[in-house]
């Protein structure tokens, strides 16, 4: 696998990513991942083959331009019941530093 | 008592317990003893709902004793994919990460299903998150294809074909994204439909990306398919993506009284106009384009008219999708934080960044993958590179498609380049297992309806035949595809 070339992700860029979304990856996940990712990656280049203009993009096939009347609504929180971590009316969550 | 009442298809249960050949009850008992005595061999459900359906099949015989009206899905045993909310009964998406969920509400198209009757008997295995090609990325283990019992089923819905072909329910309930449908109809010899963009509600559908996935319908038959369309198509206010069912034909005019309000399957077919998209097939194994030959000869011979055409924007496909695909998924998986729903996991003591960490390393390999490439595409200085490359990529599909709408009525070619393989084959090459995708992803990009029906077997492995048409031309695939089965006898029901 590291015959191939250069390499277009590194592991440090892997980790980071990871931290972004919140994944701590393990150092068997990353060893894992890159080859994996990168031969991925190299294989989206297929997009630079087209010769594209500004103004080609996709819209939405609908208006979306509907919004309800601007009214109070009640919120049911019944549906909530069943969450998890509740407590007195609260929900628990992990502490902010 | 009549036996095996469990091989019917929803068309003939409905019509049976409406006409009391048959009580829900003796159909429902027969359904679950069925489930019980093969899903151990192939692994279609996560979980099966015995005290719901049962319920639900007496309240029906009930009714039915007192005169009342029931709907047109009367007892119909259907199976529901398991990223789709029902309440009260547990939604995984075959995740540790959703292990404990249990819905509030129930999806939109499962509120449809119960309005005309139909009958939820489980929640049927997928890859995590619904992102697969195979079923073998579920925490639950694969799901088994019951034509043989070593190879795959297809992804991500594959609980939901094979519970179909191994008839543990009628019909089932998958969603397709970029094949989610498709391939496991295919591999498993049953009909598959992916409905055009905005036409089935997306409501209570666990988001993966949702530019590209619907929600569709899986059966034996074409009727079947088209039954459970009737029932859960149309326009929704809990998603303003969803459009109106009225087919755009691109040179008439429909007059209002000839618009359609329901599918049907008969067969009413016109001189079809078939496109025969080169790429796909020469892109696919000899094997699987022999199939589809024999199927272009069986057209020809029916009067169709069968013309080769070429899709030149194929080739950036499969990069546009997965690019696309990854970004969505990458921003719709933050939410899983384990605060609000997952899996029992207290966050007392904990600090805010570790314990999200922890919790979100219970992801599969597949998803986490994903996420990364997801987030890779739409960061800061590679967002031109790949991100709006791919959507512009995705404009040119859409454009190219339509012109050939133009011209012909239907394109066809393979559901899958390749016939069913081993479990574990693809597992340590994820481009190899992107790459089966190739046939499908377009109909996702495009927004365009596309269904795949059984042709026939090779080395005694599935074969699917793809149709694909304008948008919101369902009926046009219902015509040519009932057309073929009338023409063609496949087998949909494995032995097992």
């Amino acid at each position: 696998m590291y015959g191939s070339g250069i390499y277009m992700i590194s592991k440090d860029e892997l980790k980071h990513l990871g931290w972004l979304s919140r994944l701590e990856l393990t150092i068997g996940e990353l060893d894992r991942y890159v080859s994996q990712i990168d031969e991925i990656i190299k294989y989206f280049d297929n997009l630079d083959t087209i010769p594209l203009s500004e103004s080609e993009h996709t819209y939405s096939a609908k208006e979306v331009s509907e919004l309800r009347d601007d009214k109070n609504r009640v919120f049911k929180w019944d549906t909530l019941q069943s969450l998890k971590n509740r407590k007195d009316g609260f929900i628990k969550g992990p502490k902010m530093s | 008592m009549p036996n095996h009442l469990y091989r019917l298809t929803a068309n003939e249960v409905a019509h049976g317990i409406k006409n009391r050949e048959f009580s829900a009850q003796e159909y429902i008992s027969q359904i679950l003893e069925r489930i019980e005595k093969v899903d151990n061999k192939i692994n279609a459900f996560i979980v099966v709902d015995k005290q719901g359906a049962m319920e639900k099949a007496r309240s029906i015989d009930k009714r039915l004793h007192e005169g009342d009206y029931v709907g047109d899905l009367v007892g119909v045993a259907v199976g529901i994919k398991d990223n789709i909310c029902i309440k009260e009964l547990k939604t995984t998406c075959a995740s540790k990460i959703l292990e404990g969920y249990i819905p509030p509400y129930d999806a939109s198209v499962i509120k449809r299903l119960k309005e005309k009757d139909a009958i939820v008997v489980g929640k049927l295995n997928l890859d995590e998150f619904a992102m697969g090609s195979t079923t073998e990325f579920s925490k639950y283990g694969p799901t088994r294809n019951p034509w043989n019992l070593d190879y795959v089923a297809g992804g991500s819905s594959g609980g939901s074909a094979a519970s179909v072909a191994a008839s543990e329910c009628a019909v089932s309930l998958g969603s397709d994204t970029g094949g989610s449908i498709r391939c496991p109809s295919s591999f498993c010899s049953v009909v598959g439909l992916k409905p055009t963009y905005g036409c089935i509600s997306r409501s209570g559908l666990i988001s993966y990306s949702n530019s590209l996935e619907q929600i569709g319908p899986l059966g034996k038959t074409v009727l079947d398919v088209v039954m459970v369309m009737n029932a859960i198509a149309g326009i929704d206010e809990n998603d303003q993506t969803t459009r109106p069912m009225t087919p755009t034909l691109p040179s008439e005019d429909i007059p209002t009284s000839n618009r359609l309000s329901k599918y049907t399957a008969n067969q009413n077919k016109r001189n079809i106009d078939i496109g025969l998209v080169k790429e796909l097939i020469e892109g696919a194994d000899p094997v699987v384009s022999k199939c589809i030959y024999s199927a272009v000869d069986l057209f020809e011979s029916s009067d169709c008219k069968c013309e080769e055409t070429s899709m030149k924007s194929i080739q950036y496909a499969l990069a546009s999708y997965y690019t696309i695909a990854t970004a969505e998924a990458s921003s719709n998986l933050a939410r899983y934080d384990n605060i609000r729903y997952g899996f029992d996991y207290n966050p007392e003591g904990y600090e805010w960044n570790t314990y999200f960490s922890n919790v979100r390393n219970n992801f599969g390999d597949e998803v986490k993958r994903r996420i990364i490439i997801g987030s890779y595409v739409l960061s800061a200085g590679y967002y031109g590179k790949y991100y709006l490359k791919a959507h512009m990529a995705r404009e040119r599909i859409r454009q190219e498609i339509k012109s050939l709408f133009e011209k012909f009525d239907v394109l066809i070619g393979p559901t899958m380049p390749i016939l069913p393989f081993k479990i574990g084959e693809k597992l340590d090459d994820p481009l190899k297992m992107y790459q089966i995708d190739i046939d499908t992803v377009i109909a996702n990009l495009a927004g365009i309806p596309a269904i795949s029906i059984p042709i026939g077997f090779s080395n005694s492995l599935p074969v699917g035949l793809q149709i694909m048409a304008d948008e919101m031309c369902e009926q046009t695939l219902f015509d040519v595809a009932s057309f073929f089965e009338k023409i063609v006898d496949i087998r949909r029901s494995a032995d097992i």
